[in-house]
């Protein structure tokens, strides 16, 4: 399994490019429409209460007193309002929620299968979801019914009676209860990576019975010795073969995602001792780098995707096969940059995910055989092929070692015997002036299909420490937690709790499904807006035919899902995408949480922690507390 | 009646003496569609001197409430101003200047004695060492001493009064706002917190409190605004407004029982021991119950007096 976002950088992401407008345009688009929205409704509602003049002045008074507020903010009083809010965490058994928590992780035994064959990453995901859960849910509790009690319990006219400014009531707030919520995701943290790797620990004993010692025929024609091999028994619901060597040292093989270090020693009776280590390899941090991805046709012409085989999910594109050394098939070529000796020193590790799309069944015990090599972007120049068995879904790992094998052109071809050309080949002689190297992959067999998308493929740049991979994924689980807080805050400025509870929440499911609410209002999705899809609904319409009504009603019903899209197009924009949050998949998947995804994700949350913030400040300093 | 304090305009007289200054200030609560709910104070015209103590009495739901928390900026008028030190009510800065004892102790519950001064020091942007020396010292004044590690849920009603008066000082304020200071206190609380009031008096603080406890306003107050249906009905200093002008009192000594019949006679020629002749007061109670019985007979007028 890969991950099938790509991240941009930070700046890619920050500034404006071929792919959209960028973060930094669209928050000064978003900025100023808020802004002058703001001013227009509050000019708007002081206009009514107080006449048109009037109001103007007292919107400006409302911006200055705004502006002098901000540079008059005591970190004393900010302090003090977050030790408040802490306090009364406490005092609403906060450490509650603790112990549920904990109670759920030894119960969980129930909810975690264990025959899954990937339980590292059930496991991951189980503790991931489990603490996101417990804790936006307690920052969205804590956060929304703090202010509207102190309102109702009038606690409130002894603080604001004090020169405390409501930027200060706010800030404090939110730094007091992402403070709790910090330290319980810090205990929740190590909990729960205890809780993972004590889970996933097990032993195996190896099952002497089993054992045989491997021999190969040597030089001499006399056989040698070059290990053992054997099963383990069964622990945890599974058990592993092994091979060791003449000196007694090896692995198990890959099973359920993990393998053990076996050592082979003799006893003092002569008999065989094994001791099977820890599982390994099951808890990674894979640094990887993507590359871009495409299609070259049988006729040799570059196209972006490959051939659609009606999947409805049409992340992948599909290459049509055909037998070894023909030209009638298609290849997948990822092109990847900044690739240097120093980076690469061992060869290139190349690791892949492809799936198999079969046209017939055939051996359907054999697995589908693909091709591999590498080439210069812009030189004929390439390695030999390597074949490979496809195993659907399942990560192959290849390192391409230093020193390769050339793979004759046609020129050496005419020239005559293959035999006397030398084809020794160096890596890094694939690689051109930019440091880049094309990895083409084919399908080896007639009318069979591999399916491949650009993240299929990445070179494994480094190894990560999982455990911090691990904390990595807490500390974007953080940044949640702190947008939620904020947005509970605002919104306890000026509804009352059980509301603003309410508000919260929906702000996190449309945060949550941003993404798919914004490509709903974009069209991306057939079958038109909310008046239409019902219209179709009633009338029992495909979503795929224009929709038959009089031109006019037509146009008009157009119309109202137009501007109702675009509205809730604008409400999306002022929502954090908590899926760009979302990080479990990776922790999960072992793949290193990217750093850049992490600033982008920090950026963003100070964007909003000052956006929603303002607009709390707003909110609070324009209400009557006392009415 | 004369009148003897009709509200002075500031402008002319020492500003700076003006401590809290109405002009027009009129409230009217609405609900959440503007619709008018009550007339809580109708253009309402005070001034409160540096130095006095101010009363401001009424029924209940006279406004009294309303007019402090106008002044706190709690509630935002909806015609006219309040001034404090000449600055507006919504002005955040007056509160460093200023102690409020809300009509209940509106505190945290959660927190002792000793949690809570050091909380509302720390919204004074107070240093440590300012607080370290303060605390203490307030918490003795209102005899918190022994339970100040107690939490306030803890408190009865008169400790909660007390912590809430400690809170209302923290800042050594110039003004201090007491919305009914005696009310759930007994008779040597009640008496511990007029003398207190008295003392921050004459530490040259200016007080505005609203009480009920008429007596006590009687004692304590310099001068009193009486509020019916959020209109001022009565306003002065507190002898001149319970002194009844147009009659005369008279005792006497040294007359014989069979003379009383003799007596008006006596008086009425003048002649006889006079040992004073002056005008009867009434009690303040008296004088409130006489305001509210002529603002319900002629409702509007500002009290004429007897
Ligand atoms: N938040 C509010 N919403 C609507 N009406 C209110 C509100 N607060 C007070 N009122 C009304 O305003 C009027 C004046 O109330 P206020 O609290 O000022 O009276 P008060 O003089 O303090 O009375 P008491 O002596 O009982 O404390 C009353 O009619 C009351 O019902
Ligand atoms: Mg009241």
């Amino acid at each position: 399994m890969t991950i099938e976002e790509r991240v941009p950088t930070f700046f890619e992401w920050l500034l404006p490019s071929a792919d959209g407008i960028g973060a930094l345009v669209k928050l000064i688009i978003v900025a100023s429409a808020v802004t002058f929205l703001g001013l227009f409704v509050s000019y708007l509602i002081a206009a009514v209460r107080h006449g048109p003049i009037e109001a103007f002045y007292r919107v400006a008074k409302v911006l200055f007193t705004g502006v002098g507020d901000l540079f008059r903010t005591s970190p004393r009083r900010v302090l003090a309002m977050a030790r408040l809010a802490i306090q009364e965490s406490i005092r609403r058994w906060v450490i509650v929620v603790f112990a549920i928590f904990i109670v759920v992780l030894l119960f969980a035994g129930w909810f975690v299968d264990p025959e899954s064959t990937q339980p590292a990453r059930l496991y991951i995901n189980f503790v991931l979801t489990a603490t996101n859960f417990f804790i936006l849910v307690l920052a969205i509790v804590l956060s929304t019914f703090s202010l509207p009690s102190d309102i109702k319990n009038r606690t409130i006219y002894t603080v604001v009676t004090k020169p405390v400014r409501p930027s200060e009531i706010i800030l404090g707030r939110i730094a007091g209860f992402a403070a709790v919520c910090t330290v319980l995701l810090v205990m929740m943290c190590g909990v729960s990576y205890g809780f993972v790797v004590r889970g996933l620990d097990h032993r195996h004993n190896v099952d002497l019975e089993s054992e045989e010692a491997v021999y190969v025929k040597g030089a001499d024609g006399k056989p040698v010795l070059t290990g053992w091999q054997g099963e383990t028994t069964t622990n945890a619901h599974h058990k592993h073969t092994f091979f060791v060597d003449q000196d007694g040292h090896g692995y198990t093989n890959m099973n359920r995602g993990h393998r053990h270090r076996v050592e082979r020693t003799a006893g003092a009776d002569g008999n065989p001792v094994y001791s099977v280590g820890p599982p390994e390899d099951d808890l990674l941090a894979r640094i990887p780098i993507y590359g871009e991805l495409r299609f070259l046709e049988k006729d040799g012409s570059v196209k972006e995707r490959g051939i659609n085989v009606g999947d409805e999910w049409q992340y992948r594109s599909y290459i049509e096969g055909n037998a070894p050394g023909s030209v009638e098939r298609e290849e997948a070529v990822w092109v990847f940059e900044g690739v240097t000796k120093d980076r690469f020193p061992h060869g290139l590790p190349v690791e892949m995910t492809i799936g198999v799309f079969r046209t017939y069944k055939g051996n359907i015990e054999r697995q589908i055989l693909g091709e591999i090599w590498l080439k210069h972007p812009s030189k004929n120049l390439a390695s030999t092929k390597d074949l490979f068995e496809s195993k659907e879904f399942q990560t192959h790992a290849i390192t391409f070692s230093p020193t390769l094998e050339r793979e004759l052109t046609a020129a050496d071809l005419q020239r005559g015997s293959a035999r006397d050309t030398n084809r020794e080949l160096d890596l890094f002689d694939l690689v051109d002036d930019q440091g880049r190297i094309e990895v083409h992959v084919a399908c080896a067999e007639r009318s069979q299909y591999f399916g491949m998308a650009a993240n299929d493929m990445y070179l494994k740049a480094a190894e990560g420490q999982f455990w911090w991979n691990f904390c990595k994924g807490y500390i974007s689980m953080w940044f949640q937690m702190v947008l939620v807080t904020t947005f509970g805050v605002m919104f306890s400025t000026f509804l009352n709790a059980p509301v603003a509870l309410l508000a919260s929440l929906l702000t996190l499911v449309f945060g949550i499904f941003k993404k798919l609410i914004v490509q709903w209002t974009s069209g991306q999705i057939e079958g038109g807006g909310s008046i239409e899809s019902a219209v179709r609904i009633l009338r029992q319409d495909n979503v795929m035919v224009d929709l038959e009504m009089n031109a006019y009603a037509s146009r008009t019903v157009k119309g109202v899902d137009w501007v109702v899209q675009k509205l809730i197009q604008g409400i999306t924009e002022l929502v954090p995408s908590y899926a760009e949050f979302s990080v479990s998949d990776y922790v999960a998947l072992g793949f290193d949480i990217n750093f850049h995804l992490q600033l982008i994700q920090g950026l963003t949350t100070i964007v909003f922690v000052v956006a929603v913030s303002t607009v709390g400040y707003f909110f609070l300093k324009t209400r009557e507390l006392a009415a | 009646m004369e009148t003897v304090a009709e509200p002075q305009k500031s402008s002319h007289v020492d500003d700076t003496d003006v401590v809290i200054e109405t002009r027009n200030l009129s409230k009217v609560y609405r609900d959440f569609w503007g619709r008018q709910k009550v007339r809580a104070l109708k253009a309402l015209d005070l001034e409160v001197r540096r130095g006095e103590i101010f009363g401001l009495l009424g029924p209940n739901g006279s406004g009294k409430s309303t007019t402090i928390k106008l002044l706190l900026g709690l509630l935002f008028p909806s015609s006219g101003q309040a001034l404090l030190f000449g600055k507006e009510a919504s002005d955040v800065a007056k509160n460093e200047r200023i102690g409020y004892l809300p009509e209940e102790s509106y505190l945290y519950k959660f927190l002792n004695a000793e949690e809570t001064l050091d909380f509302y020091g720390r919204l004074f942007d107070m240093p440590a060492a300012v607080r370290n020396e303060r605390i203490p010292k307030l918490i003795e004044e209102v005899g918190l001493t022994r339970s100040k590690r107690r939490q306030l849920k803890e408190y009865s009603k008169g400790m909660t009064r007390r912590i809430g008066l400690a809170q209302a000082l923290i800042n050594e304020p110039e003004l201090i706002l007491l919305d009914e200071p005696t009310t759930g206190l007994d008779p040597n609380g009640i008496r511990w917190m007029k003398d207190k009031i008295l003392r921050l008096r004459d530490e040259g603080k200016t007080i505005l409190m609203c009480s009920h406890q008429l007596a006590d306003v009687q004692d304590i107050c310099d001068r009193i605004a009486i509020l019916y249906q959020g209109e001022l009905k009565e306003l002065g200093r507190v002898d001149s407004l319970l002194t009844v002008q147009d009659i005369t009192q008279v005792r006497a000594r040294g007359l014989g029982a069979e003379a009383q019949e003799e007596i008006k006679e006596v008086i009425a020629r003048h002649q006889g021991e006079l040992v004073s002749i002056d005008n009867p007061t009434l009690t303040l109670e008296e004088l409130f119950l006489n305001v509210l019985q002529e603002s319900e007979e002629r409702p509007g007028m500002r009290h004429q007096g007897n």
